[in-house]
């Protein structure tokens, strides 16, 4: 399916050339798997005025990476001693085998598009372990007129993406699930990226995460309909948990969950990454976003990109009106596409989603970007970027309605991710409401971190509890941890924060993680069903306990059922 | 093999004329082209550590700078001659335009043996040598660099020389430097690296696997060391190298059935290249005849010592399962040892183009001189192979489309931008 990268990046027969000969990981090898699964189940008569396809890519394969490491001794590197950004540094004075560097070069000289260099690491192949997320990905402008700066910044992207391999987060994610560091291997994906130069800036009109399956189920569909998230620009506002608009492929034109058009106005997308095209500010080669910029919706529709994906609330009536044909401030809820479906995109996210579930035999993850032409009519592009398995479980749980009002629940909800049941978790990591703070959420997420440190190494799964929603990038909307920083906790609650009603953490990869560790996901709501038994948690003798954060551990484990089905669960403590 | 009987320049006039036929040239070009446009011979005194004064002969050769600053090696060698010089600074010319250099050829050296010198006598000589030329080389004008026997100590020497003397900075003047003092990252590599981009070109046009070759080497300094190093990272198996014995007075060759060590073999060599026999031996390594590297039954050759020794005479002993010649040495191959590998249909990439990974390095460092801004070696490394590539594909395509022997091909392009040059500038 792969063939040696011959010096011609948009000259090879093949979507995917490869550099060296050892594996090409499993991003990359999830969308070798499916290309003919697109190819064959999206032909372009299916989908008129719509391209759709895998954006061409060049993967670096494990031996690269091997030899990279050997012949720098950069496995002699004391990684729990140094900080992610010496690391980096480390790897970046690393050289880089010779045998490829031509092959690197060509492709410098080639290429003068912008340019997403990708993990794809040995790991991310293996099927119900994800990794979404954990690696850095770093898009490069790749337009400088000097072949000699585009080859610098490839380079570089290359050396960081493998440093990513030795992060903190990365060290302790595989410490989680019991991988030596040393069974890692990354392969490095260069890929096209899906967008449109506007000015100074390079982005699609939108991108989006599909899943075929849906955890997250409520009144807005059903788990099998799936459910898909979209932005404008980058897929960094969706993968880096920021506002996105999230709906079900199977009802896109089902009414917004929104109370009001202030509560929309507020929780819709207002801001949009890309790839910057103008010369640097700063150099910082051990920045993931070192190239990419913010840009406000008005920058977009400065741009002309918000035609197909925004709508406005009109002032006059108070209404929202899809499109920007009439003043007013806009709002990022794609209802061109979905409610009138101008171009044909929820048509082709769930094409996409069946050719890939059917050729991976599992419900799946994809990632895609489109770019959409101004005119209506106008060809649009759809380029699948990315595929993963989901983990599904059909185990029966018995979660009945009572159970939720049961003294000895300590934690019930009716909107719970997850599904199944265990027995063995005996560890509270509690951030205790009377000392919780708004503007303290990045001291409590390096308080989470050390204690999820010493339990991971425990290998003790813990049930944690905090407020507002996990994983935010916004610190006031919530927590803001990596992934790896709570990495062990097996039962994570939301609770709400006050005067909030939280949405259920939405950032895929997080999301990601939560439901391929069949983390239970506890969302909870000012009302009833849902509860917390605070009294009995602050009446539990704590291990530790920090300025905000206490970590008890009980004589008895506790019980936790979860009925993926109805979305309810519960953490029962001994009785 | 008698050095007497054979006279490098000759042969390089008469590989100049066939070409000249085949372009065509004009007779003003010719004469232009086959012979060099300045030659400076000069004594150079030197002190000798037991008080007593020697005079050494000094030459530096500069054939032809229509494309550019001349730009060559300096050769501390006791059996150098005037036409070697002439010969090689013509070769320069030829190597600089087929790999597409801004840059025109020479050469110098010293009548020389440095084994038998201290170092503090040798920078005296390499003092002596800056002095007689300072206002006839420069940056701009000709830039000498390491050769036979000359490395970057004896540089950074010439080119504090030729600072005090203009009282500047001038670190363009020269090039294999010790990084850190005006060199660039990758120089050390680039002669034998350079030679193994063409080889891994070479193979991938016969369609044969690097991992299922084996080679045989002549040589075992710089050039031959780090063209084994990639060739083995390509996955090919070096069984035979050949290297030179200073007390012997004649090469050895070592061969090992199952692939040489490289650094095994780095660690009982000298700084001249000479491996130890005798610890070869006790290392498990069969000692044999100098020419003995020649005659092996491997896939490749690569002849990286000096020039004349494949030979009408050694050619003969060549093993059937050769299909590929790489000359890391200059003008290794006589004419009767090319007809052989014609008439055999072995592929070869001749001298000029496959050890240009050198002056093409040596080029770089030029500019990053000049610039006085370095490189990483990822990009002197990456720049590199691009070069060598390219000018790779443009002789093999050359050598293809006219049905032209490689060697010929590679002059056809070069001879042809040099002579371009000089129509343009109006000399001719």
């Amino acid at each position: 399916m792969t063939v040696h990268f011959e010096r011609s990046f948009f000259g090879a027969d093949s979507l995917v050339t490869t550099i060296g000969r050892g594996a090409i990981g499993g991003k990359a090898q999830g969308l070798v798997t499916v290309a003919s699964a697109v190819r064959e189940g999206l032909p372009p008569e299916r989908f008129p005025g719509v391209t759709v396809g895998i954006p061409r890519f060049t993967v670096l394969t494990t031996e690269v990476f091997d030899t990279f490491m050997e012949q720098n001794s950069l496995w002699e590197l004391p990684w729990s001693a140094l900080r992610d950004d010496r690391i980096a540094a480390a790897f970046l004075r690393g050289e880089l085998p010779p045998r490829w560097l031509g092959d690197l070069r060509a492709l410098s000289l080639e290429v003068t598009v912008p340019l997403a260099v990708r993990s794809s690491s040995l790991l991310e192949d293996a099927l119900f372990r994800p990794f979404a997320g954990v690696y850095s990905t770093k898009m490069i402008p790749n337009h400088e007129p000097s072949p000699d700066e585009r080859f610098r910044n490839l380079v570089q992207a290359i050396k960081l993406v493998w440093a990513s391999t030795f992060f903190v987060d990365a060290r302790r994610y595989r410490a989680s699930i019991g991988v030596p560091d040393g069974d890692e291997k990354m392969a490095v994906m260069i890929q096209e990226v899906v967008g449109h130069r506007r000015y100074d800036r390079f982005y699609p009109t939108l991108s989006g995460v599909a899943r075929s399956w849906n955890y997250y189920a409520t009144e807005r569909g059903r788990a099998k309909d799936g459910v898909v998230d979209l932005a404008l620009g980058l897929g960094k506002t969706i993968v880096g948990g920021g506002l996105v608009w999230s709906y079900s492929p199977a009802r896109p034109n089902a009414p917004p969950p929104y109370n009001s058009t202030r509560d929309m106005l507020q929780n819709t997308q207002t801001g949009f990454w890309a790839v910057r095209m103008t010369r640097q500010e700063t150099h910082d080669p051990i920045r993931e976003d070192e190239f990419l910029v913010r840009g406000g919706l008005a920058q977009a529709e400065y741009d002309d990109m918000l035609r197909f994906v925004a709508s406005t609330l009109d002032p006059r009536t108070g209404r929202v009106v899809p499109g920007i044909g009439v003043m007013g401030p806009r709002l990022m809820d794609f209802a061109p596409l979905l409610k009138w479906d101008e171009v044909p995109v929820n048509g082709v996210i769930r094409a996409l989603l069946e050719a890939c579930e059917d050729k991976l035999g599992t419900a799946v993850e994809i990632e895609l970007a489109a770019t959409l032409e101004r005119r209506k009519g106008t060809p649009a592009k759809v380029g699948l970027l990315q595929v993963r398995p989901m983990v599904v479980s059909n185990e029966g749980v018995d979660v009945r309605p009572e159970l939720l009002h049961d003294e000895a629940a300590i934690v019930a909800s009716d909107n719970v991710l997850g599904h199944g049941r265990r027995t063995d978790i005996a560890d509270i990591v509690l951030v205790r409401p009377e000392s919780f703070a708004r503007e303290s959420t990045h001291a409590i997420a390096r308080e989470l971190e050390r204690i999820n440190d010493k339990l991971v190494e425990e290998r003790r799964p813990y049930l944690l509890v905090g407020f507002g929603r996990w994983g935010s990038s916004d610190p006031w909307a919530g927590i803001p941890v990596t992934w790896g920083q709570i990495a062990g906790a097996r039962v994570i609650v939301e609770a709400p924060l006050e005067g909030v009603e939280p949405e259920p953490s939405q950032g895929s990869h997080f999301f990601h993680n939560v439901t391929s560790f069949r983390v239970a996901y506890f969302t909870l709501r000012s009302r009833a069903p849902s509860r917390v038994d605070w009294a009995w948690l602050a009446a539990q003798p704590a291990m530790s306990a920090g300025p905000y954060v206490s970590h008890l551990r009980l004589p008895q484990p506790l019980e936790l059922r979860v009925d993926g089905n109805t979305g309810k669960g519960v953490v029962l403590r001994h009785a | 093999m008698s050095a007497n009987s054979f006279n490098p320049y000759r042969m390089a006039q008469r590989q100049f004329d066939g070409v000249a036929d085949k372009l065509e040239l004009d007779e003003a070009t010719r004469s232009l082209l086959r012979t060099p446009m300045r030659e400076y011979q000069f004594s150079i005194p030197v002190r000798m550590d037991d008080g007593s004064v020697r005079v050494f002969r000094g030459f530096r050769i500069q054939h032809n700078d229509s494309r550019g600053p001349c730009k060559g090696g300096i050769r501390f060698h006791p059996q150098e001659t005037e036409d070697t010089v002439r010969a090689l600074a013509m070769w320069m010319t030829w190597k600089c335009a087929v790999v597409d250099i801004p840059l025109g050829g020479g050469k110098g050296g010293i009548i020389c043996d440095p084994h038998d010198l201290s170092l503090r006598e040798q920078e005296r000589l390499s003092r002596g040598w800056v002095r007689q030329l300072a206002r006839n080389v420069g940056p701009l004008s000709d830039v000498p660099a390491p050769d036979v026997m000359t490395n970057a100590q004896h540089m950074l020497w010439m080119l504090d020389e030729f600072e005090a003397i203009h009282g500047q900075k001038l670190p363009g003047f020269i090039t294999g430097k010790p990084v850190g003092m005006g060199g660039s990252l990758g120089r050390t590599e680039a002669t034998g690296y350079g030679l193994i981009y063409m080889v891994r070109e070479a193979l991938r046009e016969l369609d044969i696997r690097p991992e299922d070759t084996k080679a045989s080497v002549q040589g075992f300094g710089n050039v031959a060391q780090y063209a084994i190093e990639l060739y083995n990272q390509l996955g090919g198996t070096v069984t035979c190298v050949s290297s030179w014995n200073q007390s012997d007075q004649c090469s050895y060759s070592f061969r090992r059935a199952d692939g040489v060590q490289l650094e095994e073999l780095r660690g009982i060599t000298d700084s001249f290249g000479g491996i130890d026999k005798g610890r070869a031996r006790e290392l498990g390594y069969e000692v044999l005849d100098g020419d003995a590297w020649i005659s092996q039954d491997v896939d490749i050759l690569l002849p990286c010592a000096l020039e004349n020794q494949v030979n009408a005479e050694t050619v003969q002993g060549i093993s059937d399962r050769v299909r590929l010649v790489a000359e890391g040495a200059n003008g290794p191959t006589t004419p009767e040892a090319d007809a052989f590998f014609a008439d055999r249909g072995i592929f070869v990439i001749p001298d000029f183009l496959a050890n240009a990974g050198g002056v093409t390095c040596s080029y770089f460092e030029q500019v990053q001189s000049n610039m006085n801004y370095f490189w990483s070696k990822d990009e002197v490394l990456g720049k590199l192979d691009d070069k060598m590539t390219t000018a790779f594909h443009a002789v093999s395509d050359l050598s293809r489309r006219r049905k032209l022997y490689m060697r010929d091909a590679a002059y056809v392009i070069a001879i042809g931008r040099v002579a371009s040059a000089c129509s343009d500038r109006g000399w001719v």
